[in-house]
């Protein structure tokens, strides 16, 4: 229903362009009504991988160009219609993403942006060695219309038109749903989203695959329109730059910025050109590319995003005209009340079963020469809330990382219900049970609240409702209720440490895995997250929680393992730990042990 | 500067915008005296130069049959050129063709558009809106898709290299005294060189006795031609087809082969190697002895017409884009003058049944096209840098000088 309404000012702007183009008489105004929907369709589907998951593509004239010479190549040769070759080319976009992505997605950042040049360069040689130098679509005389000819150039608007309005609606469909979800999580943290049950390679083939389906459908319209394909029309380096131009311009990840991007550069390209083309030689591919420049400094997300903030600022003015700060978050009301009624030295006894949830054996990894874990054992019991402590460099992370598959051990093995886990992928673990958050925090900035936690909870949710459902009980858990539907990016530490913690608790795990979850917290904001863990860990979940400060700890954990240069140096309950000459002189120092005993 | 820019192109988008939406604008107003000639090349990009060039030739030609009395049947009408650019790719082309029809309703006959690619863009527009287009590209597929309103006034590209094998082989035989037996092809892989050397590569060296001994396609631009000429050094084939594009990449092969003092009779196919401005890179010594056979070139007769081109628009020497424009003008005048009515339709059928006998700004044959669209009879020129300058010297009628064979 959101949906519906959301696309209301689509369908309307579609049927004004409609009008418009009914309206005009003149050709070459109706192509170039054309060229506009053809390259906001290319922009969009670059948008569905690049501007979403923010791998940036710079070759997506691959799946444009296999779509042109598909339907070109067709009705040149085998005088196949461009209504049977549309769709052909829609499936080959796809098989070509599928294709290219398999091997691509291992490389990350500007690898990849690099890595997709080279195929539509490479394409572009080999379809000039192939011969196919410049291919024409035939001209049909009778039954013109068979053959997706035209003498009236409006059927081609509407072609692109209903084109535009398929591609919109499955980019809103796909920003509405878990796959959007997914994707936006990738983009905004990849780690935080492997964390969080998310299968990125699997979404970032399905989400290639779809934009290489809209490209190759959009390369063999235009093939269409173009009436000639030349490897350098379809292939060539300005083709993939015009879809980064036109969503760029008009603003990434949103299916409104290659329409705003190609609405608007399109139409002043083209008519600079002819203004200018014959007079100053030249001048207008200068003041087309000033324009961009512009646009980018003032804009860098493009113009929808700053149109969108600029709209936003003022709304939000306009709602608080005193200008108020956003009040607090309440905690959760059944965590509130032990706050300071616990000051308690050391963490009252849960009940814990003798099952261990999570074995470590012989746990060993080195980076080089360095040994950063050698040798831990211990045993995590189902419901006991176990802190793992040691000094900076005692190889807490390292560990933690063993644990959660972030890293694979060089020994060793990690048994979750007895089953060894070492090495499996992040996501797999999370499927498993075990949750975690991370030390320096990984929000998805742009998201809000709910939909931040909503993503950790698609790996047990069935549906949204439910993954909606799961998330808003997380968000009750840590309290964080009363600021679900802000952005993460205006968050304070505590409530993003929060909103951390809800996210790996969307998921329903058995076990969470916290990383340093009271880093950058003053006194009594430790307090209040120090209650919510304690009343995570009371509701059964199993905790292993690490920390260089033991300070905090003691009051919480049901027992310690101390980490000193990658080996154990001591594990027990805190009281005794504490008290331990090897920890004191290790770790604490003698100030403490006096501090402890009193 | 930026001032008047600026206004100017808010200017012109305050006046397109409301034309974009259809709502004003209709036509430019004729008088009933002018009829209009399209001329669509390239303007700007990398091809802006030779568009100038072609520029230069249609407005000689406008000028020369304004001066003669402009079209008699049509009671002295004046002809009118409209020149839009096509810029420099295959879409721009196809746009600004577009433009052309939908914006110059009562262009009779249209010129252009250099490049194969672009005029193959082109006519699919122009055969579209039945406005006839003449045009000096070559590809032979320009006119075998049963388009009726082109009309190609060079020899195509195919029948080209059918005339050009035995034409240099018989130079080579009456300057040398010794017919030639091997030869190299090294050619880049744009559309044309590989479209002038396919009959070659796949019959006519046979049909001719000749052994190919290097065969090499390179993409432009070269890094370095060392390994090319190295080929060549190993081989000593006995003439040397070299096909280039780009200026850069005939300059290196040159070069090197000064450099290895490699003295092999090189001829190329085209226009490319003797532009003016290919001296501004290759110095005129390295040219000295390169022969190209081209379409059309200045020639004998037409003294008058290269002195003015150089007086007035600075140009050196008259190249094919220069007088196969000027000389499309004057068909255009022919067909004017016997459709007796300045519509498309009209000047399409009498440039269809034409009948103007030997062609004088053109070689061989005659001013006639065949039911495909070709110009009956085109033939070709061979020429070849001499002193700085390319001249023509293949046929004999038309010849500017004696062609000098290299000797190793």
């Amino acid at each position: 229903m959101a949906t519906l309404r959301s696309l209301t000012p689509l369908f309307v702007l579609a049927l004004l362009y409609l009008g418009v183009s009914l309206l005009v008489q003149n050709s070459y105004y109706q192509l170039m009504l054309t060229l506009v929907l053809v390259w906001a369709c290319f922009g969009l589907s670059w948008n569905v991988l690049s501007g979403m998951t923010g791998l940036i593509s710079f070759g997506h004239a691959s799946f444009f160009g296999l779509g042109a010479y598909t339907t070109v190549l067709l009705a040149n040769q085998f005088n196949v219609s461009p209504w049977l070759s549309l769709p052909l080319a829609t499936l080959i976009g796809a098989a070509a993403g599928l294709i290219i992505g398999l091997p691509t997605f291992r490389l990350r950042g500007h690898y990849f942006a690099l890595s997709m040049l080279a195929y539509p360069l490479a394409m572009l040689y080999v379809f000039e060695w192939l011969g196919y130098q410049e291919v024409t679509l035939p001209l049909k005389r009778e039954n013109a219309w068979a053959y997706m000819q035209f003498d009236d150039h409006r059927a081609y608007v509407m072609i692109a038109l209903v084109m535009l309005l398929v591609m919109a609606l499955l980019t809103r469909w796909v920003e509405r749903t878990r796959f959007g979800m997914a994707l936006i999580a990738i983009k905004q943290n990849e780690a935080a989203a492997e964390a969080a049950g998310i299968d990125t390679l699997r979404w970032k083939l399905r989400a290639i695959a779809l934009s290489g389906a809209m490209a190759g459908a959009t390369g063999s319209f235009y093939a269409v329109v173009l009436l000639v394909v030349t490897p350098a029309s379809v292939f060539g380096m300005l083709v993939s730059a015009q879809a980064l131009t036109v969503t760029m311009f008009g603003g990434v990840g949103t299916v409104w910025g290659p329409i705003i991007g190609a609405a608007f550069l399109i139409p002043v390209g083209e008519i600079l050109h002819a203004e200018f083309g014959a007079r100053f030689p030249g001048i207008q591919g200068v003041i087309f590319g000033m324009a961009i420049i512009v646009v980018i400094l003032l804009a860098p997300e493009g113009v929808f995003w700053r149109v969108r903030d600029w709209l936003r600022v003022r709304h939000w003015w306009r709602a608080r005209p005193g200008g108020a700060s956003p009040p607090a978050s309440a905690p959760a009301a059944a965590h509130a009340e032990p706050t300071h009624a616990n000051v308690v030295s050391f963490a009252r006894l849960r009940p814990v079963s003798d099952e261990a949830i999570l074995e470590v054996r012989h746990l060993s990894k080195s980076f080089g020469g360095l040994k950063a874990v050698h040798d831990v054992s211990f045993k995590v019991r189902r419901g006991m809330l176990l802190g793992i402590i040691g000094p900076n460099g005692a190889g807490k992370t390292t560990l933690f990382n063993l644990l959660n598959g972030f890293l694979t051990p060089d020994r060793g093995e990690v048994l979750l219900r007895g089953v060894d886990m070492g090495g499996k992928a992040p996501h797999v673990l999370c499927q498993a049970g075990v949750g975690r958050t991370f030390q320096i925090m990984r929000p998805f900035r742009r998201m809000s609240v709910a939909d931040n936690v909503k993503v950790g909870a698609y790996v047990r949710a069935g549906s949204e409702a439910e993954a909606e459902r799961l998330a808003a009980e997380a968000i009750a858990r840590v309290g964080l209720s009363a600021i679900a539907d802000r952005p993460a990016s205006g968050l304070t530490t505590k409530e993003l440490r929060l909103m951390e913690l809800a996210r790996a608790l969307a998921g329903q795990p058995e076990m969470l895995l916290l990383d340093e979850t009271l880093a950058g917290l003053g006194r009594q904001e430790v307090e209040e997250v120090l209650d919510t863990i304690r009343g995570i860990a009371d509701e059964g979940v199993t905790i292993v929680i690490i920390e260089h400060t033991m300070h905090a700890m003691v009051k919480l954990v049901d027992e310690f393992v101390v980490l000193d240069h990658g080996a154990v140096l001591v594990e027990g309950r805190p009281d005794a730990v504490t008290r331990d000459p090897k920890v004191i002189g290790a770790y604490l120092g003698k100030k403490w042990s006096a501090h402890a005993q009193r | 500067m930026s001032k008047m820019t600026r206004r100017s192109f808010t200017q012109s988008i305050a006046l397109s915008l409301p034309a974009f939406a259809g709502l004003g604008r209709t036509a430019a107003a004729q008088t009933p005296q002018k009829v209009q000639i399209g001329l669509l090349v390239p303007l700007s990009g990398i091809y802006a130069r030779p568009g100038t060039v072609m520029r230069m030739g249609a407005e000689m030609g406008i000028a020369d049959v304004n001066a003669g009395g402009g079209i008699k049947s049509l009671g002295g009408a004046q002809l009118e050129l409209v020149v839009l650019d096509c810029g420099d790719t295959t879409e721009k082309a196809k746009n600004a063709a577009q433009r052309m029809v939908a914006e110059y309703p009562n262009l009779v006959a249209a010129s252009g558009s250099y490049l194969s690619s672009f005029t193959l863009a082109v006519t699919e527009v122009t055969e579209r809106a039945s406005l006839p287009l003449l045009t000096l590209s070559y590809s032979d597929l320009i006119t075998e898709r049963g388009f009726r309103h082109v009309f190609q006034t060079s020899a195509t590209a195919g029948a080209q290299a059918e005339m050009a094998l035995p034409t240099i082989l018989r130079l080579a035989e009456t300057a040398s005294g010794r017919r030639p037996r091997t030869v190299a092809i090294i050619t880049d892989n744009t559309a044309a060189s590989i479209a002038s050397t396919k009959a070659m590569k796949e019959r006519l060296l046979a049909q001719h006795g000749l052994e190919m001994v290097v065969d090499e396609t390179f993409t432009p631009p070269l890094a370095d031609a060392t390994p090319l000429v190295q080929r060549l050094r190993a081989r000593r084939p006995d003439l040397f087809f070299f096909l280039p594009t780009v200026i850069s990449d005939a300059k290196l092969m040159l070069e090197k082969m000064a450099e290895f003092n490699l003295r092999i009779p090189t001829i190329s196919f085209g226009i490319a190697i003797a532009e003016p401005d290919v001296l501004n890179t290759v110095n005129p010594r390295l040219l000295n002895g390169v022969m190209s056979a081209v379409a059309n070139w200045g020639t004998k007769g037409q003294e008058e017409l290269i002195e003015r081109l150089r007086r007035t628009h600075g140009e050196p020497w008259m190249t094919q884009n220069a007088i196969s424009t000027y000389g499309d003008i004057w068909i255009l005048q022919g067909a004017l003058e016997k459709a007796g009515r300045a519509d498309r339709q009209g000047v399409s059928e009498a440039l269809r049944t034409l009948d103007g006998g030997p062609a004088r700004y053109f070689p061989g044959g005659e001013i006639r096209f065949d039911e495909k669209g070709r110009r009956v009879g085109a033939g070709l020129t061979i020429i070849q840098w001499q002193n700085g300058v390319p001249v023509t010297v293949f046929p004999d009628n038309l010849a500017l000088a004696r062609p000098a064979w290299p000797t190793t």
